[in-house]
């Protein structure tokens, strides 16, 4: 018997959904027989993996705070990233662009945060990041539609280059370098926390919750409508889907990649604002891989803001969750959450076919249609 | 001292073949796999899978085939695994390959770190492992002054990998497979029609690409001494091989060519200060460059090439037209 595949136009929704837990579930069941391997109790490991180890805990706001400062770039970037894939423009830019950003928003907290009021200070940071990124993302967008320059591996340069720049600052000491800490003999980044940074909200008990998770989430409901209620969001959909059709109806097809691209670019900006204002400091691994992750987050939400934020919430904490659990189980390297990221993306990736196809049994032309 | 300094010229040169000839493998290896139609950016991770794997089977058996041979089984299986998720299973390729490259890192801090715990092999307690990644002269070329030494007198994952890239050339430009190959990468739906078995023609050729690449991450993993530390053995490398292969035109010949290029700079940054001291008048200068800038500078050239060749839109261009596209036979 041979078969074939065919496509399925429409899958129902709780299809989807079992066969996504099922993958998830596949992947969490292949971890723990590594686990179990190493000679370690699984159930109790992903326990304080999933739990962060805030349960008796303490400090557990603490440990949530800091969850938080890992969920909100990962979060913000997914989202930005989401606009330009819906375009099927392929930004995997992400991490330069966040870089730029980034320097960016500790060039204003250096430069003016000494002589501006704070909230200025932070706006402009903000600002600054949004530009600089936004328009390392729109070069490329524009070698695209003038002269049909591959995207994908053109961000990928970029964000080498963008990566060179960021060491270049932080190795480099010289009288110009304001970035590096005056006070050390070796080069370390200098921090502008006290200068400036994102004030926290006090709410339950010593818990603070920090205003760019609120921002990131008004900037999710935000890009959530322009996507699906606004004429903007209506072209991207149009364009990713067919150029020729969007041509056909009259669209500017180049003015509305440049545009959403540069928007792309540009959130990816204030992510890196945020996380540079939180944390008072840059350091070469500021983009702590949002660039990487957030492609994948983008994807496997298929573009859907609700569902990116469910699954970044998810992702960071795995990431998150992991550091804290190898604190506790010695034998289980950290890197456990990347091969589980990678075990869990690549079941989703085989249940999404699922999805999207049928594998039906050839019908052998002579024998089932000619005779019958 | 006329001596001294020629001597550190050939070091140069020496250099640039010792600690770049890995770029090539991955070069060769995404060259194949991109002839195909498929963009694995699944590079990093797949050379990081085949060095750990290579480095540790390849010392407990004590033989450097061993480990060369482990390191190619390896990165094919990566490469299988990339195969059913994109040709069979229809998954989006550039999410595919990210993945990949998360999950081989993952793997490779894993084993080695669970490995380092308990005991990790060193490199010089084997003797096959030792004298099989030794020099080995050519007689004869290996005499020529200054060039020599710095050219003809490699340990054998540089003949081989040379060997490699020429044979991938010849096998893609000059066999009949390789113009089947070729023309899947192009045009899948024609290829198909006239009777190529396009599935099967990927599977094989990714697995091949990724097993080449694995190798050449075993050779980062020796030429590391096989000191496992924080930083990976591969340490962007699998990168810049991405970038290679733009540079080189997915031509296998000219990747050496680019690899010496690449690697030229690469060597700079690294021993651009004692060429500055051995030759102060005309070379003082190096000592100023920012070592950034050597490392950037790969993914500055490749962002111009890609720039300029789009610019010109060049009919020679031997980037494969369905690059990236996955192929399925109903949507012919």
């Amino acid at each position: 018997m041979r078969f074939h595949v065919v496509k399925r136009d429409n899958c129902p929704l709780w299809k989807k959904l079992c066969l996504y837990v099922l993958a998830v579930a596949a992947a969490l069941g292949l971890g723990a027989l590594v686990l179990l391997a190493l000679g370690v109790d699984p159930v109790s490991y992903y326990y304080r993996m999933f739990t962060m180890g805030m349960v008796g805990n303490k400090i557990a706001y603490k440990t949530f705070e800091n969850y938080l400062k890992v969920f909100v770039p990962l979060a913000l970037t997914s989202v930005a990233l989401s606009l330009a894939f819906k375009m099927r423009f392929w930004n995997i830019g992400g991490e330069g662009q966040f870089i730029l950003g980034a320097i960016a928003a500790a060039t204003v907290a250096f430069k003016l945060g000494p002589v501006l009021p704070g909230a200025v200070t932070l706006l402009l940071m903000c600002l600054a990041a949004m530009l600089l990124a936004g328009l390392y993302g729109a070069f490329v967008a524009v070698l695209k539609v003038k002269f049909g320059t591959n995207e994908t591996l053109m961000t990928l340069m970029l964000n080498y280059i963008a990566l060179y720049i960021l060491t270049f600052l932080g190795e480099t000491k010289a009288d110009w370098n304001f970035y590096l800490d005056p006070n050390s003999v070796r080069p370390i980044f200098a921090s502008f926390s006290d200068i400036v940074t994102f004030p926290k909200i006090p709410l339950v008990g010593k818990f603070g919750l920090n205003v760019c998770v609120i921002f990131t989430l008004v900037i999710g409901v935000l890009v959530f409508v322009y996507l699906k209620y606004t004429k903007q969001g209506y072209e991207i959909a149009v364009v990713g889907d067919s150029v020729g059709t969007a041509h056909y109806a009259g669209m500017k097809v180049n003015a509305i990649v440049l545009r959403t691209v540069f928007l792309s670019a540009c959130l990816i900006g204030l992510a890196a604002a945020f996380k540079v204002g939180t944390a008072g400091i840059l350091s070469t691994a500021i983009t702590d891989d949002v660039g990487w992750t957030g492609i994948i987050v983008a994807w496997l939400s298929q573009m859907n803001t609700a569902i990116i934020f469910l699954v970044s919430a998810l992702i960071s904490m795995l990431r998150y969750g992991s550091t804290v659990a190898a604190a506790t189980f010695s034998q289980v390297d950290s890197s456990f959450a990347n091969m589980l990221q990678g075990a869990i993306l690549f079941l989703v990736l085989a249940a999404d076919f699922y999805t999207r196809f049928r594998v039906v049994p050839v019908q052998k032309g002579g024998k089932t249609n000619g005779n019958g | 001292m006329e001596m001294d300094k020629l001597g550190v010229v050939t070091t140069f040169i020496h250099n640039i073949v010792v600690y770049n000839i890995p770029l090539l493998y991955g070069t060769v290896g995404e060259i194949v796999v991109e002839k195909s139609g498929s963009l694995n950016l699944g590079v990093e991770g797949i050379m990081a899978v085949g060095a750990i794997f290579g480095y540790i089977i390849g010392c407990y058996a004590n033989s450097i085939a061993v480990g060369i041979l482990t390191a190619f089984a390896f990165g094919a299986l990566c490469g299988l695994l990339f195969a059913v998720l994109t040709v069979s299973l229809q998954a989006n390729q550039n999410i595919t390959g990210l993945t990949l490259t998360t999950f081989g890192l993952g793997v490779y801090f894993f084993v080695g770190n669970g490995l380092k715990a308990v005991a990790w092999p060193a490199m010089n307690d084997y003797s096959g492992i030792k004298n099989g990644f030794a020099d080995i002269a050519i007689p004869g070329l290996s005499q020529i002054p200054v060039l020599g030494r710095g050219l003809f007198s490699h340990n054998v994952l540089v003949y081989l990998g040379v060997t490699i890239a020429l044979v991938m050339w010849w096998y893609l430009n000059r066999t009949a497979p390789g113009l089947r190959l070729r023309s899947v990468g192009e045009n899948p739906g024609a290829a198909d029609s006239v009777g190529i078995n396009v599935k099967r023609y990927k599977y094989i050729h990714i697995c091949l690409g990724c097993g080449i690449m694995g190798i050449g991450g075993y050779y980062m993993g020796l030429n590391m001494s096989g000191s496992f530390n924080s930083s990976c053995w591969i340490n962007g490398y699998g990168w810049i091989a991405v970038a290679l292969v733009i540079f080189a035109n997915w031509n296998p010949a000219l990747a050496i060519l680019g690899t010496f290029v690449f690697g030229f700079f690469n060597t700079l940054r690294v021993s651009g200060s004692s060429l500055a001291a051995a030759f102060p008048g005309p070379l003082g200068w190096l000592a100023a460059i920012p070592t950034q800038l050597y490392q950037a500078l790969p993914f500055i050239i490749t962002a111009i090439v890609l720039v300029v060749t789009s610019v010109r839109k060049r009919e020679d261009s031997g980037l494969p037209a369905a690059l990236g596209l996955n192929y399925f036979r109903e949507e012919r």
